[in-house]
């Protein structure tokens, strides 16, 4: 039996040279399609049906693993990644297939003869596959997510150009009438994000809400004092204007 | 440096508080004072009009307590905001102090020890207060200095702990440099495509071996914190977009726009190379079609303008740029200060600029 076979790669050279590659190592292996990007791969494996997929995990658009996940059922999937060790170890656990880049012939080798076992014990693909990719493609998407939970940048109109401002650089926000200001050194700028917004949003080890209508970030605090009515006074690093801090706020500060 | 000086005060109200809110400081004091108001009765009656000790002590000791119980609320309540408003506020408490310490003894002795005394007996009155005034100017003057010297000694600690944090903070610079330098993705990425070059078309992969090469050697030539030049990092990039370019094929197109002139100018290495690193990786990769990058130098009002335009995903993939962004924001603020920015913002129709201005007398 002719077993066929796809590969999904974006760089032009390195699908060439699996493509030769695979031709020294299993020569009666009939590759019937190269893709570029998920969305072509997509439609080629409806169009041939093969009955292995080589998958490049970083494509452009669609993603190879996303790809993987709508082809689980349908054939078997080598993915091909670059070096990456939270990948390798997905895969690993996931006993997934994998090569991971630069692709040598001793490991091609070794893919080729578990896939020629793999397709002579059953030629259908393993029904726990699809299972096996969404176990991978959650643990792979919390990974990349890990650092990045809160909110990094703020989006603000700076004359008619859209900027981005890093959460860092702001001083404090301070709740307005319909929006919020966003108070950095080099000025002010609005924003529609509310209050009650951001302090879901943002990194509470870096940013207090230290009243109801303002959020500061604690990298900025030069020093805090107390007002003879119990509240408490911020002082801002390079900053003149004073901020308050509402009693109920004022437990964050016990410990400094 | 107005400015400085109210912070200034504000902490030193602050640190007096604190300070006064410890027991053990007000112990060591207490008994200091204490010990003075038993020598200031032994003086007493020795030169003064009784000679009799018990009275001396008495009075001495609820003259001092009272007085030093004023100044303490004065520092407490007024804080040395202004000396003068302090001083003259504190001498009126302390007269009144005077008043009420010595009428406190006179109560004492009359109850305790049946010894009568008024502000008329020897013209006992008149004497007290002013030896009381030149008392507490010492106590006054004693705790002041204390505070003060503790004080001190805190700034310095704290200066200490800020300069240890800047060092710090450029030791972790430095070593993200190092780390942010040659990304392993990279690294294998380029090696694999080489390798795959190399019997296919072997002269491409030579030229690309040739820019891995140029790169790797700018790279790690940055161990040293030598000052490299606008025209060394661009020849950087320029390999590292030739490396990228064959990867990507015709999905990354590239323009760089720099005069000679401005190529002479020194300049900090891993300002540019992370900006234009995000705009392929961030802006371009993840983009089916891809895109073109523009990197443009100019010089204006002795700013030096660096802009990395690409015409990528724009802010959707931007997120996940985190670090290296980051780096080159804190590396800014620690060579230029205030005077370095990176401003980062939509390129349209589609895509990011990224904007850095460093002065240019500050290279």
């Amino acid at each position: 039996m002719v077993y066929k076979a796809v590969i999904a790669y974006d760089e032009k050279e390195l699908r060439t040279y699996l493509k030769k590659m695979l031709a020294e190592v299993w020569p009666q292996l009939e590759i019937c399609g190269e893709a570029a990007n998920g969305k072509e791969t997509l439609k080629m494996i409806d169009t041939v049906a093969p009955h292995i997929a080589f998958l490049d995990i970083k494509m452009p658009g669609i993603s190879g693993l996303e790809v993987a996940k709508n082809i689980a059922g349908i054939c078997r999937i080598v993915f091909i990644t670059a070096f990456d060790q939270y990948a390798v170890e997905a895969f690993e656990r996931e006993a997934v297939d994998y090569l991971v880049k630069p692709v040598t012939k001793e490991r091609l080798l070794q893919t080729v003869n578990r896939l020629k076992k793999q397709l002579q014990s059953s030629p259908e693909p393993p029904v726990d596959l699809a299972e096996m990719i969404k176990q991978l493609l959650t643990s792979l998407q919390s990974n990349a997510n890990a650092g990045l939970r809160y909110l990094q940048w703020i989006k603000t109109q700076h004359k008619e150009n859209v900027r981005l401002i890093s959460v860092e650089e702001v001083d404090y926000f301070q709740a307005g009438d319909k929006y919020t200001l966003v108070i950095t050194a080099e000025g002010e700028s609005l924003i529609k994000k509310s209050i009650k917004e951001l302090s879901q949003e943002l990194d509470p080890q870096k940013f207090w809400q230290i009243h109801r209508g303002t959020i500061v970030n604690v990298s900025k605090i030069e020093t805090i004092g107390r007002s003879l009515t119990g509240r408490g006074i911020l002082k801002l690093k390079n900053r003149t204007d004073a901020l308050t801090v509402s009693r109920q706020y004022l437990h964050l500060f016990k410990q400094m | 440096m107005r400015r400085n000086n109210i912070m200034e005060q504000q902490y030193e109200t602050e640190f007096i508080f604190k300070y006064w809110l410890k027991f053990k400081n007000i112990l060591i004091d207490g008994i200091i004072i204490g010990v003075a108001n038993t020598l200031f009765a032994l003086a007493a009656t020795i030169i003064g009009p009784f000679k009799n000790f018990l009275p001396n002590f008495i009075l001495a000791h609820s003259l001092g307590i009272t007085v030093s119980l004023v100044i303490l609320f004065s520092i407490l309540i007024f804080g040395p905001r202004t000396w003068k408003f302090f001083l003259l506020i504190t001498g009126i408490d302390i007269c009144l102090g005077l008043f009420i310490g010595l009428q406190i003894g006179f109560i004492i002795l009359r109850y305790f020890f049946n010894i009568v005394l008024n502000w008329q007996t020897q013209n006992l009155g008149p004497q007290a207060m002013i030896a009381g005034i030149f008392a507490s100017a010492a106590i006054l003057y004693f705790l002041i200095t204390k505070i003060r010297l503790r004080y001190r000694n805190e700034m310095i600690e704290r200066e200490k702990i800020k300069r240890m944090a800047v060092e710090k903070e450029s030791i972790l610079a430095n070593l993200r440099m190092l780390q942010a330098q040659i990304e392993p993705h990279f690294l294998f990425n380029t090696l694999s495509n080489i390798l795959s070059l190399i019997d296919i078309r072997p002269e491409k992969g030579k030229s690309m071996l040739l820019d891995l090469t140029k790169y790797l050697r700018t790279s790690l030539s940055r161990t040293m914190p030598e000052k490299t030049t606008l025209s060394q990092e661009i020849s950087m990039i320029e390999s590292y977009l030739n490396i990228q370019k064959i990867r990507m094929n015709e999905r990354l197109n590239y323009k760089i726009d720099v005069s000679n002139n401005i190529r002479q100018h020194s300049f900090p290495p891993m300002l540019l190379q992370p900006l234009v690193e995000n705009a392929v990786k961030h802006g371009l990769e993840p983009k089916v079609d891809g895109g073109e990058i523009v990197i443009k130098v100019t010089e204006e009002n002795n700013l030096l303008k660096i802009e990395v335009a690409d015409t990528g995903l724009g802010f959707s993939d931007f997120d996940k740029s985190g670090v290296g962004i980051a780096n080159v924001r804190e590396r800014l603020g620690l060579l230029f200060g205030e005077k370095g920015r990176l401003i980062i913002e939509e390129n349209k129709p589609h895509g990011v600029r990224a904007i850095i201005e460093v002065p240019i007398n500050g290279l």
